[in-house]
């Protein structure tokens, strides 16, 4: 079998995974409890081994070969558009279909203990599984139409698992919010691809990428607008400033979800998507430009709102979104291994970071306030091993997986030169930041006396809210169907939770290996193919920045840490006494620089104030009164005349036949 | 002028007859195979049969006349053999390119093609008659027999080369349908529309009969490809008296295929005709009607496309408003596909205003297109009406979905399709036609198909959601455990659920929840009525399937399609 046949199956194994789940549902009830759970899990599992089949084949081949491409059948094949269901296969998309499936299957093994009192199982794993092909079709894509559906499939998979608890209002509001800032997302990306469509006539990546030298000119206005829209895909996707504010919010679905596609998947599309267009963008040095501002900001801004909001789940989120702009910008600035690799780490430890926090949040039955945690080192030692690993990792502590990472994407920023500096200092203020929040959740999640839930897990009993409250906004609610279940499980006491747990944190201590500055390069190597014509694709061999770039990192990162524990271990009144002090910059972190009253106040609200304006006087004269009720009652009467017609009598009928030869002969013969 | 053709033709006839007439049998075969098996059926009928007519009045009342003779499935499987054989007759001429009959017939990759959609029509329609009370009021074999008549018919009018061979294959198409149409003599309404049918049809043969005499008096020549060359050669194009005839000629064809202002027939015949038959005239007709335009104003017209191409892009424009506005508020279902079927003809008559080979190869896979959806469609409500007593009202397909989603299913993807929603076979057959009108300069006229389709979800929706969206009538309803689960969910959040993101209480509380054994029993007793009547109608479920399969298949892999009807287009060889 060949790489590209074990693409296919990789692809094919979750989409039979969610048609079986769905096939089986009405009988689900019947069969033993978790069974939706076990065939998903083994589906994804399934497309992991294929996805290793693809790496093995892969490797077997030349350097020079690596880009295989297959397409199983053409969709559509008219004039101009030859729109192929082709897949392409390279170090690249295989890069991702491991991180993507391995992962994945992690997470659903982790999902099958977390959800097990959900009454929504069955649902759960369906949408799940769909996500994790939608995404598998969305890196495997061999072209843009391709690319498209994935893109969209991925967003909508998004919006049925943030509001998975249907019930809810906030999750389905959250739900909505995501949706529609990643539409304006599929938006650009499909008024980008249509730019670059329109100059290379070819759908295809490959045939995309080799014609583009030849129709744009470096730096021309067509690539550029091409490429900055492909930009607010990406953007939208990865939560990258300002299309970052449904992340936070999507924190409302359950935490596999935040975990999968939150942290470790679906928001780093936009990642790969500049990495796999980097031909593309190579040609618009604006577009790369602004990839690498707008990284830089989204890591600074959303450290700083990391470090004062007080939902341990937002806090991650926040975080996220901060290594997001990391990667956005390496991969912008031309460190696109440096990209991928950070990619492939966070994804474990931040996945990590969730699944201990969906423990911790289990052992507090359903809440998710820092405010009420504390003292959980005891009473949960394999959560607080696994988020003290997770975090470590974050901080990028030698000799965890995030200290490799993050530096050399730094490196290559600023081997750039020029102003590239600025995004230099960043970096590493954001890795101040990084560590500083992480910490803060750490100490005071785990450390300091222990509250009433953390003893009543000591003494052997899990604690048990009676009437269970939406964490968000503190309402009375339901355990029923559309609400979260009834009974919250810790990694303490499941065991598919813990192995999934341990390979990640096994992960997150060991990938950093695969790339130690000066000893190895396996990403480097390994992803030369697919960047084989990337100008600034050198492998960094040794350097004196590095050595700097490095005792650097770990020095602010053991700063942060040691700053957290002066804090919020030794002086615990350390940080209300900042926040009195700090008044102002309290009320802006803590309002998360007010995005959501700017998107509110920019746009929600001028378009409401338009739209309002618009319907009041606008649509009700023009549009209802003219247009919509013009062409309904033309419609309408239309129908009413065609149906007065239609009277039955023979008579009608043939003196109506008569009438139309007249008309039909009376043009031929006026033609004569 | 025809007098000096005559004696132009004269020697080349006259060694004909010399030499003995030549008849190439493999180029005839499809035909023979299908007019040979209508006697066969026929005669079958009359020896199988429970012994001359049965009183229609007996077989409706008395369920012990209903039940089939032993021999009575015998002309339904006579005339599925005689398909087949037709079939595998058209299949092995498949690369012939060729005009046998003394050049009366044209056998080539349209007509091959057309063929095959014509019999995998009609084979469904024999299916789906194959337990209607006409068939059994009808002496069995008579039925069968006529089918396969008008199929003959059909066929010869997609390889007619020359205008004597049109009419004759028009009216070998259309007198058994007028037969068939009425051929359920105890209803009064088939009896109507086999009347009206007849007159008005008459009418409509007449005036085509009329314009092809007026184009033979000009050219003096009927076959096509010589009235052409008249045409061309003697630069007749301004010549009144051929515009005339063509004015004509597109009245009588515009006819057969319910193209608007010549359509008041379709929603009254279709209506009143029984349903299997309704399917087999929505399909096959529009197959051969549009077949021998494409052949006669794509090839004998072709040097006057510049006169007669506007005028037929008007009519499709009428004919796409008429049909989508008639069919909006229609409830009888039948009567709504036959106006969906006005809109649908509208569509494909786009691909032969275009008269290019992209527009041949479009409106020949909308036709094959056209096959799956309406199939689909037809046998869905054939099966509802012989389930309920609602007859072919929308009603009928209340909660469709949660009592027999094996109906449901196709029903819904045919609609979808007819609508052109993507991931159909009616998206990518509308995106071909709008293709092939924008590739050569009738842009304005893929703007009238997008939106007419646009219309036409106003009348498609409304179907889907009666069938997902409606309780079932309580003549039939079903026993899914609903009652409990909506009562006691509103009295958790206190009135209407939020049915957001996919989901829903009753999803999430699969059949079993309430009743811990459902999974089983209630499995079995939900549908029980409907597997039994499912079970009564295997071929009918069956049809339906299929076709809602192939609907849905050629959707997402249109590529065998588009190789199919690839060899139609290049096979007109004029272009």
């Amino acid at each position: 079998m060949s790489a590209t046949t074990f693409g296919w199956l990789c692809l094919a194994c979750p989409l039979v995974g969610t048609l079986v789940i769905a096939a089986l549902y009405p009988k689900l009830a019947s069969l033993p409890s978790q069974t939706a759970g076990w065939i998903a899990t083994g589906a994804i599992f399934l497309a992991f081994l294929a996805a290793l089949g693809a790496l093995i084949k892969l490797q077997g081949l030349s350097p020079s070969h690596r880009e295989t491409t297959s397409s199983l059948w053409s969709y559509a094949v008219t004039a101009g558009v030859n729109a192929r269901m082709s897949i392409l296969v390279d170090p690249l998309s295989v890069f991702m279909i491991l991180v993507v499936s391995g992962v994945s299957t992690l997470i659903h093994l982790y999902s099958i203990s977390y959800m097990d009192r959900d009454r929504g199982f069955g649902r759960y794993f369906s949408y799940l599984n769909f996500f994790v092909f939608s995404m598998l079709l969305l890196v495997l894509a061999g072209n843009f139409l391709l690319l498209i559906v994935g893109w969209a499939f991925v967003g909508a998979a998004s919006y049925l698992l943030i509001s998975f608890w249907y019930r809810r209002t906030t999750a389905t509001r959250a739900g909505i919010k995501a949706f529609v800032i990643n539409v304006v997302g599929d938006v650009g990306l499909v008024l980008g691809t249509f730019f670059i469509f329109n100059h290379t006539h070819t759908l295809e990546f490959l045939a995309t990428f080799h014609a583009a030298p030849h129709v744009f000119s470096k730096g021309s206005g067509a690539i550029t607008a091409g490429c900055i829209l492909l930009l607010v895909g990406a953007f939208a996707k990865s939560a990258q400033i300002p299309l970052h504010t449904w992340l936070p919010d999507a924190m409302e679905g359950p935490t596999p979800v935040s975990s999968l596609i939150h942290a470790a998947t679906m928001v780093t599309a936009g990642v790969y998507l500049i990495a796999r267009m980097h031909p593309l963008f190579e040609l618009a040095p604006a577009a790369q430009d602004t990839g690498a501002i707008v990284g830089a900001l989204t890591l600074f801004i959303a450290g700083t709102i990391g470090l004062v909001a007080t939902d341990i789940k937002r806090v991650i989120a926040y975080s996220t979104m901060s290594q997001i702009g990391y990667m956005i910008m390496g991969v912008s600035v031309g460190a696109y291994a440096a990209g991928l690799f950070h990619l492939m780490t966070h994804a474990f430890f931040k996945a990590l970071l969730f699944m201990a926090a969906g423990s911790l949040i289990g052992a507090m039955g359903g809440e998710q306030s820092l405010n009420r945690m504390g003292g959980f080192r005891k009473a949960m030692p394999f959560t607080y091993a696994s988020f003290l690993i997770g975090g470590l990792a974050l901080s990028g502590i030698p000799p965890f997986s995030g200290f490799f990472s993050k530096d050399e994407i730094l490196l290559v920023t600023v081997e750039r030169g020029g102003w590239h500096w600025a995004l230099y200092v960043i970096g590493y203020i954001g890795a101040l930041f990084t560590a500083l929040y992480t910490f803060r959740m750490i100490f005071r999640a785990f450390h300091g006396e222990p509250v009433t839930e953390a003893r009543e897990l000591m003494a052997g009993h899990q604690h048990h809210v009676d009437v269970p409250t939406n964490p968000a906004t503190g309402e009375e609610e339901d355990t029923e169907v559309g609400f979260p279940g009834p009974a919250h499980t810790i990694a303490e006491n499941a065991w598919p939770m813990r192995i999934a747990m341990g390979m990640l944190a096994l992960g997150a201590i060991g990938l950093g290996l695969l790339q130690i500055p000066r000893t190895d390069f396996v990403i480097d190597h390994f992803l030369a193919p697919t960047f084989a014509g990337a100008s600034g694709y050198t492998i960094h061999e040794h350097t004196a920045k590095l050595a700097l770039g490095l005792s650097l990192g770990t020095l602010v990162g053991l700063a942060g840490i040691a700053l957290a524990y002066r804090i919020w271990v030794l002086r615990p009144g350390t940080s209300a006494a900042a926040q009195s002090r700090l008044g102002l910059l309290y009320a802006l972190f803590s309002n998360k620089w007010y995005f959501d009253e700017m998107i509110d106040g920019l746009i929600v609200r001028p378009a409401a104030a338009a739209g309002r304006f618009a319907s009041s006087t606008f649509e009700r004269v023009v549009i209802d009164a003219t247009i919509v009720g013009g062409a309904t009652a033309l419609v309408g009467a239309g129908s009413t005349a065609v149906r007065a017609l239609q009277n039955g009598l023979l008579r009608y009928y043939a003196a109506l036949l008569a009438v139309g030869v007249a008309a039909v002969g009376l043009y031929f013969l006026v033609q004569s | 002028m025809s007098g000096l053709a005559s004696i132009a033709h004269a020697p080349a006839l006259l060694l004909a007859t010399l030499k003995g007439p030549h008849v190439d049998f493999a180029g005839l075969s499809p035909l023979l195979a299908l007019l040979g098996g209508a006697v066969v059926v026929l005669v079958a009928g009359l020896v199988c049969g429970p012994g001359g007519r049965a009183s229609y009045s007996d077989s409706a009342s008395d369920p012990a006349a209903a039940r089939p003779s032993p021999g009575a499935a015998v002309p339904g499987l006579l005339a599925l053999v005689a398909l087949g054989a037709a079939l595998g007759m058209t299949i092995w001429q498949w690369n012939a390119q060729k005009s046998i009959v003394s050049g009366a017939l044209r056998i080539d990759g349209l007509a091959l093609v057309l063929n095959v959609i014509l019999i995998a029509g009609g084979a469904c329609a024999v299916l789906l008659a194959w337990r209607s009370h006409a068939a059994r009021g009808a002496a069995q074999g008579e039925m069968y027999a006529l089918m396969l008549t008008s199929i003959g018919g059909m066929s010869l009018l997609s390889s007619a080369q020359n205008t004597i061979i049109l009419f004759l294959g028009l009216e070998l198409l259309s007198i058994p349908l007028y037969v068939l149409c009425a051929i359920e003599r105890s209803s009064e309404r088939s009896l109507e529309s086999g009347l009206k049918y007849l007159i008005i049809g008459s009418l409509g043969s007449a005036t085509l009969l009329y314009g092809l005499a007026l184009v033979y008096g000009v050219t003096g020549a009927t076959d096509f490809s010589a009235i052409a060359s008249a045409i061309a050669s003697r630069g007749l194009s301004n010549d009144t008296m051929l515009l005339g005839g063509i004015a004509l000629c597109l009245a009588g064809l515009c006819f057969k295929a319910s193209v608007a202002p010549f359509h008041q027939w379709t929603p009254d015949v279709y209506e009143g005709a029984p349903t299997p038959i309704t399917a087999f005239m929505a399909v096959a007709t529009k197959v051969a009607a549009l077949g021998v335009m494409l052949r006669f104003f794509d090839v004998a017209l072709i040097d006057v496309q510049s006169v007669w191409a506007p005028a037929l892009a008007v009519l499709a424009t009428v004919t796409i408003i008429v049909g989508n506005v008639g069919a909006l508020g229609q409830a009888s279902l039948k009567r709504m596909l036959a106006y969906s079927s006005v809109a649908q003809a509208g569509y494909m008559v786009a691909g032969v205003v275009v008269s290019t080979q992209l527009g041949v190869r479009a409106t020949v896979f909308y036709l094959a297109a056209y096959l799956f959806m309406n199939m689909a469609a037809f046998s869905v409500v054939l099966a509802r009406e012989r389930e309920t007593s609602l007859g072919d009202s929308l009603e009928a397909l209340s909660g469709l979905a949660r009592e027999k989603p094996l109906l449901a299913w196709p029903m819904t993807i045919a609609m979808l399709a007819l609508a052109g929603i993507p991931a159909t076979v009616g998206f990518i057959g509308k995106f071909y036609l709008i293709d092939a009108a924008a590739s050569n300069g009738y842009t304005w006229l893929g703007v009238v198909i997008v939106v007419g389709s646009m219309i036409s979800l106003g009348y498609y929706l409304p179907v889907i959601a009666a069938m997902w969206m409606r309780e079932v009538p309580a003549i039939s309803a079903g026993t899914w455990p609903l009652s409990a689960l909506t009562r006691r969910g509103g009295g958790g959040a206190g009135g209407s659920l939020p049915a957001i993101a996919g989901g829903s209480p009753e999803l999430d509380e699969p059949a079993g929840a309430d009743q811990p054994a459902a999974g089983e029993g209630s499995g079995d007793a939900a549908p029980a009525g409907a597997d039994a009547s499912s079970r009564a109608n295997p071929e009918v479920v069956f049809v339906a399937l299929l076709a809602g399969a192939a609907t849905l298949f050629f959707g997402i892999i249109p590529g065998p399609l588009f190789d199919l009807v690839h060899s139609a287009g290049s096979g007109l060889g004029l272009f």
